[in-house]
């Protein structure tokens, strides 16, 4: 009880410091989804009406990853400032223990997460329908996996070094290769073409993961293998949590 | 025998090469002030942190209550409370919001949590601050929310990192009256300066670090004692002189400098001394107009102290 006390304090500080965050997200969101634009005008070719006869509805899906991936991701970078101002100072000297501190702040990244995509997830009902209750589950099963992925994820980019501009530089890195190593924003067969060798990766991507799940969740195509895919969602989140609690611990203890 | 709250064990802290502390030793008792003087650099905040379980010791160990810092680190954490010495906040922040968090995170319910939060602020002077952001606070207010933290808290064990370093004089009174406050309600303070005032003000045993090392511990007038004719006895006198054998009685007692109508003896512990100083007077029939005991400053004893050993080394 008193563990799950401090875990939930820890967390709903990175909720807190969220809200006041709110439109640097946005400003992240509304520019990816820009670069996704100019991308699709640039690669022509990519969203070719042959492969893909309803962009809109192939691409709801994808948003859906990138709004989990911008909020979660967003806690690493808090970790990291935290870290070089020395923050990180203060909240190991609180009478919490080092597993409720992480396991907090990954809680705090999903949840970062969770309430960043809930609108997206209404504008996603609005475009493509309503998903039966055992797609819903499916669905938010995913997200929390994804979420609780891309928060430990970003808390391990931002700790394994102080230095800034490294930082960015892996964030751009794990986005780039998350992103578009998937089916994310262009389908299989595109991938192929563009990706060559590289493309089977697409498929072990918690992205393609997700995004799979979330398309046969919105009725967008009408079978996948879902056991692969779930499956591969929790070792990707079950490795993000032991990463992050190897390295943020490193840091913990100077 | 005086129970110990805090026991330092050949204590050594290195970054990489760079020895910080270098094996320290020192027990702080319960419900003491206990300050740890040293200029900057002498690991004052290294040795606290480490107190606090920020840092791992390198070798030795530190024990709160008996337990050790390495492995119950978060027993520990339970005991200890933590005022840092740069003041640990985002830029945008607020004062209010980061204390009733903390005042939620040692233990208080959230109603509880409001009021413990408003009483210590209104007694900081904080109050009106509560909702500006961090950067618009002055160093001095940034410090205070750091010192609210400590007292929200109420901890067994305080640890104060140069609570009263950019505050401003008449604060510093103030705070050095809540600091003796929170001592006398039960908590043992350990207090990092290197202000001589404050450590003399405040501090009723001191601990002088210089370079990592120990150079010395007591309390404070048994380090002022420590000085070789540290006190300073100063006589005025009416009458144009000395009686030959008074001077001669005098220089048995201490070193003396007589002039015109001022006589100065240097001894050790004045305070006694004064007394068969008096009498010394009255039996020579020489009126005493005036008479005065100085004690050397903790500025003496510490320059004494540092300058001793920097010499003892090279
Ligand atoms: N994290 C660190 N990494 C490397 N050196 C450090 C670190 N912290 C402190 N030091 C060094 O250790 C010495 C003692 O520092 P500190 O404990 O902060 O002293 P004080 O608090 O007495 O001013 C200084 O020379 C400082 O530069
Ligand atoms: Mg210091």
């Amino acid at each position: 009880m008193d563990w799950l006390r401090g875990l939930l304090l820890v967390a709903q500080r990175d909720l807190a410091r969220f809200w006041r965050n709110i439109y640097w997200l946005a400003g992240q969101l509304a520019m990816n989804i820009a670069d996704l634009v100019i991308f699709a005008v640039i690669f022509r070719g990519l969203v070719n009406p042959a492969y893909i006869p309803d962009y809109i509805r192939f691409i709801t899906p994808g948003i859906l990853c990138l709004s989990i991936f911008i909020s979660a991701f967003s806690i690493g970078r808090e970790v990291g400032i935290e870290l070089r101002r020395e923050v990180t100072h203060y909240l190991v000297s609180l009478p919490v223990t080092r597993g409720q501190l992480v396991a907090g702040r990954i809680l705090g990244g999903v949840l970062r997460g969770f309430m960043y995509q809930a609108g997206f997830i209404i504008l996603a009902v609005v475009l493509m329908g309503l998903p039966s209750v055992d797609k819903w589950l499916l669905i938010l099963t995913a997200s929390l996996l994804l979420a609780v992925t891309m928060s430990g994820l970003s808390i391990t980019v931002s700790t394994l070094t102080r230095d800034f501009n490294l930082q960015a530089a892996i964030r751009s890195l794990v986005y780039f290769v998350f992103f578009f190593v998937s089916n994310v924003f262009y389908p299989e067969k595109a991938l192929a073409v563009r990706l060559g060798s590289a493309a089977p990766f697409a498929y072990y991507s918690p992205m393609s993961m997700t995004v799979n799940i979330y398309r046969y969740g919105f009725n967008y195509v009408s079978s996948i293998d879902v056991f692969f895919n779930l499956t591969g969602l929790i070792v990707w989140s079950t490795l993000a949590v032991l990463f992050t609690y190897k390295v943020y611990i490193r840091n913990l203890t100077g | 025998m005086k129970s110990k709250a805090v026991e330092i064990e050949n204590f050594t802290k290195k970054f990489g090469d760079f020895t910080a502390v270098d094996n320290l030793n020192l027990d702080i008792y319960e419900n003491e002030v206990f300050g740890l003087l040293g200029p900057n650099g002498s690991g004052k905040t290294t040795t606290l942190l480490t107190i606090a379980t920020v840092y791992k010791p390198t070798s030795g160990d530190i024990y709160v209550y008996g337990h050790s810092v390495t492995r119950e680190d978060y027993v520990v954490r339970k005991l200890v409370g933590i005022a840092f010495q740069d003041p640990k906040a985002m830029w945008i922040d607020k004062p209010y919001e980061l204390l009733t968090w903390h005042a939620r995170i040692v233990g208080y319910s959230s109603s509880e949590a409001k009021k413990v939060v408003q009483d210590v602020m209104e007694l900081l002077g904080l109050w009106e601050h509560r909702n500006k952001q961090f950067y618009q606070l002055s160093g001095g207010t940034r410090k205070k929310v750091e010192l609210a933290k400590v007292l929200i808290q109420k901890p067994r064990v305080a640890i104060l990192d140069e609570p009263t370093a950019q505050v401003d004089v008449l604060s510093k009174h103030a705070l050095w009256d809540v600091i003796k406050k929170l001592r006398d309600e039960g908590t043992t303070v350990i207090i990092a300066t290197n202000d001589m005032f404050e450590a003399e003000k405040v501090c009723e045993r001191i601990a002088i670090i210089y370079k990592g090392k120990l150079r010395a511990l007591g309390t404070i007038s048994e380090l002022k004692d420590s000085i070789p004719s540290g006190d300073l006895v100063e006589v005025q006198f009416e009458g144009g002189g000395i009686p030959e054998g008074l001077l001669r009685a005098l220089r048995d007692i201490g070193r003396v400098e007589a002039r015109s109508s001022v006589l100065k003896v240097y001894v050790e512990k004045g305070e006694e001394k004064v007394i068969d100083i008096i009498e010394l007077f009255r039996r020579y029939n020489v009126k005493i107009l005036r008479i005065m005991v100085k004690e050397p400053t903790l500025d003496d004893v510490f320059t004494y102290i540092t300058g001793a050993k920097l010499r003892e080394e090279s």
